[in-house]
C-alpha cells in the first residue's frame, strides 16, 4: 500500500516535470515550401532560427525575408529548423542542413557563431551566413542592419511620450548589438526630453515570453510610463498595454498585439537582403563580407505610428529621418557623454564601425549597468 | 442465505481454492477455520468481489449472483471487516462511514448521517461516538467504528477477518458478545480464525478448510478441540509440550539498572535488571505495550540506551549498533516479520542473506553459496517454497516464521529474541517453532520469548520476568507459579519471589 | 450498465509480474503512442510513416546520424545510471538537471583554473571536480532526508533550479569570457580540457565512462554487499536497519554516487560538446534520464539501450524539421509515448480481464 502511494507519487512527479522538459525541449511550426516546379536552376537554401516562428519577433522577420525570398525567387527550395538552442545542437543541425545539399545556410542568431566556424570548415562549398556576428571565413559572411538609426527614431517618439520621464527597456544581453540599441535609443530620448532617463533591465534570454513580461512589469512598476523593448516576443508590450502605458516594439511591428500601447517599432526587412545574396552566389560573384546594411538599403524601418503620436512627433522623426536616409547625419555622432559625464566622442567626431561593433559602455540618460568580464 | 457452491481459484502456480462448497445462514456465527495458507482469504476475496471465481457459483438468498466489483458485493449486503482497517485516522467516526458512500450529495448532513450512526451503535450495542477522530480510538473502538461502517451500507453478511487478533481478552469478550447480537437479529456472521478455543466457545458453525479445500462444516456443539485439530492439520498434533530439564550455562546477557525512551519520548523502560543464561528461555509476560518491544529493540540494538548498561558475554555492548549486536551472536525474531523480518518483495536467498551478508568476508556475495544455505534451510526446516526466485510476500504466515527463525538461528547465535513467534501460526507451524525454540535452548543458547499467551510462556518457559508500565515487577519459576499470580503482577502487583 | 461491452472488462491484480509483462508493458506503450500520434499526423494530412522513417533515418540511417545519437544519449545514459541507484533505494532524485549543471561547473572551474596543463593531467582534475560538485549538489539534500525524512522529490527538484542558475549567473558575471563581446559565456577550454573524440564524429570519450559505469553498477548491485544493502534498504528501511545496515549512511551515499554520476555528464557536455560552460547546455537531459531509468526498470543494461532510443528520439525530432516537418511532431510524440508509458504501469500490477460469459 505505501510502496503503491509512493509509486504514484513518483509518476505524477515525472508527468509533471516532463510536461515541463517537453515543453522546453520543444519547437514551433514547420515551413517549407513545394519545391520549384521545372528543374532549371534549383538551388536549396536553409534557415535556422533561434525560437519558433511565431507570429512576431525576430525569427517571424527573418522568416517573412525567407518568404519573399521564395516569391521572388520560385527555383529556390528552402527548409527551415527552428528552435534551435544556442548550443551543441546547432552545430548539428547545420552539419545536417549542409550535408543535405543546402547551398545557401542563414543562421540568425549570434551564438551559432562558432558553430558555424566550426561547420562551415567542413563544408567549403556551401555558403554560411551569420546574422549579428562579427567572424568571417572564405565561406561566411555575417550580415546585419544599421538598427540604431531605427532606434533612435523611435527614441524621440518615446521622450516625446514619457509623462513621468522614465522609460523602460527590456533587454536581452549585453551584448554590443544590444548596447548600441540603448545607446542610440537614449540620445533620440534625451534630443527631445533632456530630463528624461532610460532605465535598463536583463533578460539574458532572446525568446521567454514570461520573463520578458516580468521585466516589463518590473519597470512600469518602478514608474516607468513607456517601455522599449530588445526581445523577440511582444509580451513587454502587452504588459504595457494591460497598465494602460505606452510600448516601443522590436523586430516586426507588434502593433496588432498591443493597440493601444504600440507608439511604434523598428522592423527587420530582410527579404531583398536575401535575393540578393541567393542571387549572387548563384551567379558565383558572391564574396565573404560583413554587411551593415544602413536604413537607406531598406534593412531597417519603423513600423507606422500609432494614432497617440502627435503630428508634430512625426514630422519630426520624418526630418530626422530624412537626414539619416541622405547620409547627412549619423547618431552616434559628438558630442557624446558616457554615464559618468565624461565626453567620449568629441563634438564633430563620428564612431567608426568599429567602435560601434564593439560598444561596452552606455551613454549619458541610461540608468543601468553592463556586467563586465574579469579580466 | 449464503452459498458458495464448488469455489475454485486459481493462481499461477497455486490453487488457492479447490471446489470448495460454502453456505451461512441468516442468524447464525460461523467459523472460517484453517492453518495459514489454507485459502479462507482467497474465498472471502471471493464472496467481496475483490477476486473472481474460476469455477462455482455464488448463491445470495437462493438467487445466483456475479459479483463483478467489491461494490457489487456491498449492493448485495455483503460487508468485511479487515484484519487491517480501512480507516482514516484524522477524520471522524461518520466521516469515515460515508466516504466512499454513493448516494451522498455534495452538501450533506453530518449531522444526520451521526443521528443514524449513534442509533445504529445503540441498536447493537456498538458503544461508539460518531463524531470522534478515528486516532482517538483504541483498536478495539476502531473495529467497531468498522462494524458500523459496514452496518451502515446495509451489511447483512459480515465478514470479520481475524477479529480479535488485535483485541485483549475482555475487548474479545465484547465483540463476539456484539456479534451475537446481530446474528440474533437476522445478520449472518462470517468469522475467519484460527484460534481453536475462541471458535468452538462463541460460534454455531465451523467449516474446516485445509490446503484449499473443504474438509467439512461441523456443528460447534457437536465438535471437541481434538476433532477440529485433527481436521485443520491432518494428523494428530502434540499440543504438550515435552521439555527436556534445563542445562544453564554461562551468563549470556546482563541487563544492569536499564533504562530507554519509547517512540513518543516517555520512559518506556525503567531501571530493567535482567539476566538471562546460556541454556534457558526466560519470558516476558505483560499486557502489550508495557514495554516489551523497547526491551526487545535495546537487546537487538536498534534502541538507544538512555541509562544503565548491556553486556552479552560479558562484553559491555551498551552502546552498540544493530551490526554489533549481530557480530557478538544476537539473533532476533521481530513482531513485525514481513517487512522488517524479511523483505516482502525479494527472494527466500536474497532473505536468508540478509544477515548473513554482513558476514561476507570480501564484501562481494557468492551467490552459489547462498542458494546452497538456503536450500538446506528449506529441507530442514520443511518450509514450503514453490519458487526460490518468487518474493516471499507469497509464502503463507508459517512458512514466512520458518524461514526467519531458520534463518535466525542458522549462525548458531549465543542469544534469540524472539518477539511474539507463534502469533498468527496455525497449530502444525506452531509446533515447529516451539520446538526449534527448545532445540536451541538444548543446545546451548539463550532465548528472549516475548509473549502475549501465558499458556505458551508457562510450557516454554524456565523463568518468566513480568513486565508492567516499562518495570520488571518480578522474575518467577513457571513451574512454581499460578497463572493468578502472573496476572496480578501483568496488573502492576509487584512480586518479591525472584528465580 | 448492465450488459454494455466495457462493463465485461475489469481491473485484477496480479499475483506475481512475469519478465515478458515486465518487458512488453513499456514496448507496447511506445508502439500505442506512435500510433496514437501517427493519427494526429494523418490528420494534418501528412503520412505518419514517412514521418517516423524519417525520423529514424536521421538518428540511425547514416554513420552520422548514428554518431549524433550515441553522443546525445552519452549524457541520458550516465544521469539515467546515477538514477538508478537512487530510485533503487527509493530516493526520488529528480536532481539529475540540477547536479549535471553543478558537475559541468565543477569540471569548468577545473579547466579555467589550470588551463595549461596537459590532458592527462586535466582531465582527470576535471573528472573529479565534476563528480564531487555534482555528489556534494545530490548530497545536500539527502542530509535532511536521511536525518529529517524531510521529503527528496521537491527538494532535489527545486535545488535544480539554483543550479542553473548558479552557472547562468557565472557566464554572465565572474566567468564571462571578456572575448565574447559580452555574450554571457565562459572562455573556450584550452586543449588540455577537451576529452579526446572518435575520429572526426563528436563521440567522446564519455560513452566510455557510461559503459564502465553501466558495467559496474551491475556488478556492485548483483554481485557487492554493498549494492544488496541497497537493494534491500529500498525495498524496507525498517529490515535495513534491522540487519545492520547503517540506511542513513547509504542514503547519503548514495545520493551523493546518484549525483556525482549526473556532474559527470555534466562533465563530459562542457568539456566535449561546448567545450566552455554557457547558458542551457542541458536542454533536460536530467529529465529525460529518469524516464529512461524508470523504462529501463532500473535495469544497468536496459538503460544503455533506452537511452540510446531517447537519444535518436532527440536526433531525429531535428532532423525530420530538416525535410519539411514540423518539430512540435516529434515534441508530441515523446508526450504520447509518455503518457502511454506511465498510464501502461497499470498493467505491469493489474491485468485486464474479460467477465463471465453471460454477465449477470
Amino acid at each position: 500500500m505505501k510502496l503503491t502511494r509512493k509509486y504514484l507519487f513518483m509518476f505524477l512527479s515525472i508527468l509533471l516535470i516532463l510536461s515541463v522538459a517537453v515543453v522546453g525541449c520543444g519547437g514551433g511550426k514547420q515551413a517549407s515550401n513545394a519545391p520549384a516546379a521545372g528543374s532549371g536552376d534549383k538551388i536549396k537554401v536553409a534557415f535556422v532560427y533561434v525560437g519558433p516562428v511565431g507570429d512576431a519577433g525576430w525569427s517571424y522577420s527573418h522568416d517573412q525575408g525567407r518568404q519573399y525570398l521564395v516569391k521572388e525567387m520560385p527555383n529556390v527550395e528552402t527548409t527551415v529548423v527552428e528552435s534551435v538552442p544556442e548550443g551543441a545542437d546547432a552545430e548539428r543541425v547545420l552539419t545536417e542542413l549542409a550535408s543535405k545539399g543546402n547551398k545557401v545556410i542563414f543562421a540568425t542568431s549570434f551564438g551559432y557563431m562558432d558553430y558555424v566556424e566550426k561547420v562551415a570548415k567542413k563544408f567549403p562549398d556551401v555558403v554560411f551566413l551569420h546574422a549579428t556576428g562579427f567572424k568571417t571565413a572564405s565561406n561566411v559572411g555575417t550580415y546585419f542592419g544599421r538598427e540604431y538609426q531605427a532606434r533612435y527614431l523611435s527614441g524621440l517618439v518615446a521622450g516625446k511620450q514619457t509623462q513621468t520621464n522614465l522609460i523602460g527597456y527590456v533587454a536581452a544581453m549585453p551584448i554590443p548589438e544590444v548596447i548600441r540599441g540603448i545607446n542610440a535609443f537614449t540620445l533620440g530620448v534625451k534630443e527631445v526630453n533632456p530630463k528624461a532617463t532610460v532605465k535598463v533591465v536583463w533578460t539574458n534570454t532572446w525568446y521567454d515570453p514570461a520573463k520578458e513580461k516580468d521585466a516589463a512589469k518590473s519597470l512600469l512598476d518602478a514608474n516607468c510610463d513607456v517601455i522599449a523593448q530588445h526581445q523577440d516576443t511582444p509580451a513587454p508590450m502587452q504588459a504595457a498595454e494591460e497598465r494602460g502605458k505606452f510600448g516601443i516594439g522590436y523586430n516586426t511591428d507588434m502593433s496588432k498585439f498591443a493597440p493601444k500601447a504600440v507608439l511604434t517599432s523598428p522592423v527587420w526587412n530582410w527579404g531583398p537582403y536575401y535575393v540578393k545574396t541567393v542571387k549572387a552566389v548563384m551567379d558565383k560573384t558572391w564574396k565573404s563580407e560583413q554587411y551593415w546594411g544602413p536604413m537607406s538599403d531598406n534593412i531597417i524601418d519603423l513600423a507606422p505610428f500609432g494614432p497617440m503620436v502627435g503630428e508634430d512627433t512625426k514630422a519630426l522623426v520624418a526630418k530626422k529621418k530624412d537626414t539619416i536616409l541622405k547620409g547627412q547625419w549619423d547618431v552616434f555622432t559628438g558630442p557624446i557623454k558616457d554615464q559618468q559625464g565624461q565626453v567620449k566622442v568629441q563634438e564633430g567626431q563620428k564612431m567608426t564601425d568599429k567602435e560601434m561593433l564593439g560598444f561596452d559602455w552606455f551613454v549619458q540618460g541610461v540608468d543601468g549597468t553592463i556586467p563586465s568580464a574579469k579580466q | 442465505m449464503v452459498e458458495m457452491i464448488n469455489i475454485t481459484k486459481r493462481f499461477p502456480g497455486i490453487l488457492a481454492n479447490d471446489r470448495v462448497s460454502f453456505s451461512v445462514k441468516a442468524g447464525e456465527i460461523h467459523a472460517l477455520l484453517g492453518e495459514n495458507g489454507a485459502g479462507k482469504s482467497t474465498l472471502m476475496s471471493i464472496l467481496t468481489g475483490l477476486y473472481r471465481p474460476d469455477e462455482g457459483e455464488i448463491r445470495i438468498q437462493g438467487t445466483p449472483v456475479d459479483l463483478q466489483s467489491p461494490r457489487d458485493a456491498v449492493a448485495h449486503g455483503i460487508g468485511m471487516v479487515h484484519q487491517h482497517f480501512k480507516l482514516v485516522k484524522p477524520f471522524t467516526v461518520a466521516e469515515n462511514i460515508i466516504l466512499g458512500l454513493k448516494g451522498i450529495k455534495e452538501v450533506y448532513n453530518l449531522k444526520s448521517i451521526d443521528e443514524s450512526v449513534a442509533q445504529l451503535s445503540r441498536e447493537y450495542g456498538l458503544h461508539i461516538q460518531p463524531d470522534s477522530p478515528i486516532w482517538q480510538l483504541s483498536v478495539g473502538e476502531q473495529q467497531r467504528a468498522e462494524i458500523v461502517k459496514i452496518l451502515f451500507r446495509g451489511a447483512e453478511i459480515l465478514i470479520l477477518d481475524e477479529p480479535t487478533a488485535v483485541l485483549t481478552p475482555q475487548e474479545a469478550k465484547d465483540l463476539y458478545k456484539t456479534l451475537r447480537k446481530m446474528a440474533d437479529l437476522g445478520k449472518a456472521i462470517i468469522v475467519i480464525s484460527h484460534k481453536l478455543s475462541e471458535v468452538l466457545a462463541h460460534t454455531d458453525a465451523i467449516t474446516v478448510l485445509r490446503g484449499g479445500r473443504s474438509v467439512g462444516t461441523v456443528r460447534t456443539k457437536e465438535t471437541s478441540e481434538m476433532e477440529l485439530t485433527r481436521m485443520m492439520v491432518g494428523r494428530p498434533v502434540m499440543l504438550e509440550t515435552v521439555k527436556n530439564p534445563v542445562n544453564r550455562s554461562s551468563k549470556v546477557l546482563e541487563l544492569h539498572n536499564l533504562s530507554a525512551l519509547g517512540n513518543r519520548g516517555q520512559f518506556a523502560l525503567k531501571e530493567i535488571n535482567l539476566d538471562i543464561y546460556g541454556g534457558e528461555i526466560v519470558g516476558i509476560a505483560g499486557v502489550a505495550g508495557n514495554g516489551q518491544r523497547e526491551l526487545a529493540e535495546v537487546v537487538a540494538g536498534l534502541r538507544a540506551i538512555e541509562r544503565g548498561q548491556k553486556k552479552v558475554d560479558g562484553n559491555d555492548l551498551t552502546l552498540a549498533s544493530p551490526k554489533q549486536m549481530i557480530q557478538a551472536g544476537v539473533s532476533y525474531v521481530p513482531e513485525d516479520r514481513l517487512g522488517t523480518g524479511l523483505v516482502p518483495n525479494l527472494n527466500a536467498m536474497e532473505n536468508y542473506l540478509l544477515k548473513g551478508v554482513q558476514r561476507m568476508p570480501s564484501g562481494f556475495i557468492n551467490w552459489k553459496q547462498v542458494a546452497q544455505e538456503t536450500a538446506e534451510v528449506i529441507k530442514k526446516y520443511d518450509i514450503k517454497v514453490p519458487n526460490p526466485k518468487n518474493p516471499v510476500k507469497m509464502l503463507s504466515g508459517g512458512n514466512l516464521q520458518k524461514l526467519l527463525l531458520g534463518r535466525e538461528i542458522s549462525g548458531k547465535p549465543r542469544l534469540i529474541v524472539t518477539m511474539y513467534p507463534m502469533r498468527g501460526l496455525d497449530v502444525g507451524a506452531m509446533e515447529t517453532i516451539r520446538s526449534l525454540l527448545l532445540q536451541e535452548r538444548d543446545r546451548g543458547a539463550a532465548v528472549l520469548l516475548i509473549s502475549e499467551e501465558l499458556e505458551e510462556l508457562f510450557a516454554l518457559s524456565d523463568r518468566l520476568a513480568v513486565l508492567h508500565g516499562g518495570e520488571v515487577m518480578g522474575v518467577v519459576d513457571p513451574h512454581k507459579t499460578t497463572f493468578e499470580d502472573v496476572g496480578l503482577m501483568m496488573a502492576g502487583k509487584r512480586m518479591a519471589a525472584h528465580g | 450498465m448492465g450488459n454494455s461491452w466495457f462493463s465485461r472488462w475489469h481491473f485484477e491484480k496480479r499475483e506475481t509480474t512475469s519478465n515478458l509483462v515486465l518487458v512488453m508493458v513499456p514496448v507496447l506503450s511506445v508502439v500505442i503512442g506512435l500510433i496514437f500520434t501517427g493519427l494526429f499526423i494523418a490528420l494534418t494530412g501528412k503520412d505518419p510513416l514517412e514521418v517516423y522513417l524519417l525520423m529514424f533515418d536521421g538518428a540511425f540511417g547514416s554513420a552520422y546520424g548514428i554518431s549524433e545519437t550515441i553522443v546525445k544519449s552519452i549524457p541520458l545514459l550516465i544521469c539515467a545510471l546515477g538514477l538508478s541507484i537512487a530510485f533503487r533505494m527509493q530516493l526520488w532524485n529528480i536532481g539529475a538537471e540540477g547536479q549535471l549543471y553543478m558537475g559541468a561547473f565543477g569540471a569548468t572551474w577545473a579547466a579555467l583554473t589550470f588551463p595549461d596543463w596537459p590532458a592527462y593531467q586535466l582531465l582527470p582534475v576535471m573528472m573529479v571536480a565534476g563528480f564531487l560538485a555534482g555528489g556534494l549538489w545530490g548530497l545536500l539534500p539527502a542530509i535532511p532526508r536521511a536525518y529529517f525524512k524531510v521529503n527528496e522529490t521537491i527538494t532535489t527538484l527545486l535545488m535544480n533550479y539554483i543550479a542553473i542558475l548558479w552557472v547562468d549567473y557565472l557566464v554572465v558575471g565572474p566567468w564571462k569570457d571578456p572575448k565574447s563581446f559580452n555574450f554571457p559565456i565562459s572562455p573556450q577550454f584550452t586543449e588540455g580540457a577537451i576529452l579526446p573524440t572518435l575520429g572526426t564524429s563528436r563521440i567522446h570519450m564519455g560513452l566510455v565512462f557510461g559503459v564502465v559505469v553501466a558495467l559496474l553498477l551491475y556488478i556492485v548491485l548483483n554481485y557487492t554487499r554493498w549494492g544488496f544493502e541497497i537493494r534491500v534498504s529500498g525495498e524496507s528501511p525498517a529490515a535495513a536497519r534491522y540487519a545492520g545496515m547503517n540506511y542513513v549512511k547509504n542514503i547519503l551515499l548514495v545520493m551523493f554516487i546518484s549525483g556525482g554520476l549526473a556532474g559527470l555528464a555534466g562533465m563530459t557536455e562542457v568539456s566535449a560538446i561546448t567545450q566552455r560552460l554557457q547558458h542551457g547546455i542541458s536542454p533536460g537531459y536530467g529529465y529525460s534520464a529518469i524516464i529512461i531509468a524508470w523504462l529501463a526498470r532500473l535495469h544497468p543494461a536496459a538503460i544503455v539501450l533506452v537511452s540510446v532510443i531517447f537519444g535518436g528520439m532527440l536526433v531525429g525530432g531535428y532532423s525530420i524539421q530538416t525535410s519539411g516537418f514540423s518539430s512540435t511532431t516529434v515534441s508530441m510524440l515523446q508526450g504520447a509515448i509518455l503518457f502511454f508509458v506511465v498510464g501502461g504501469e497499470i498493467f505491469v500490477n493489474y491485468r485486464l480481464v474479460r467477465g463471465e460469459k453471460g454477465g449477470k
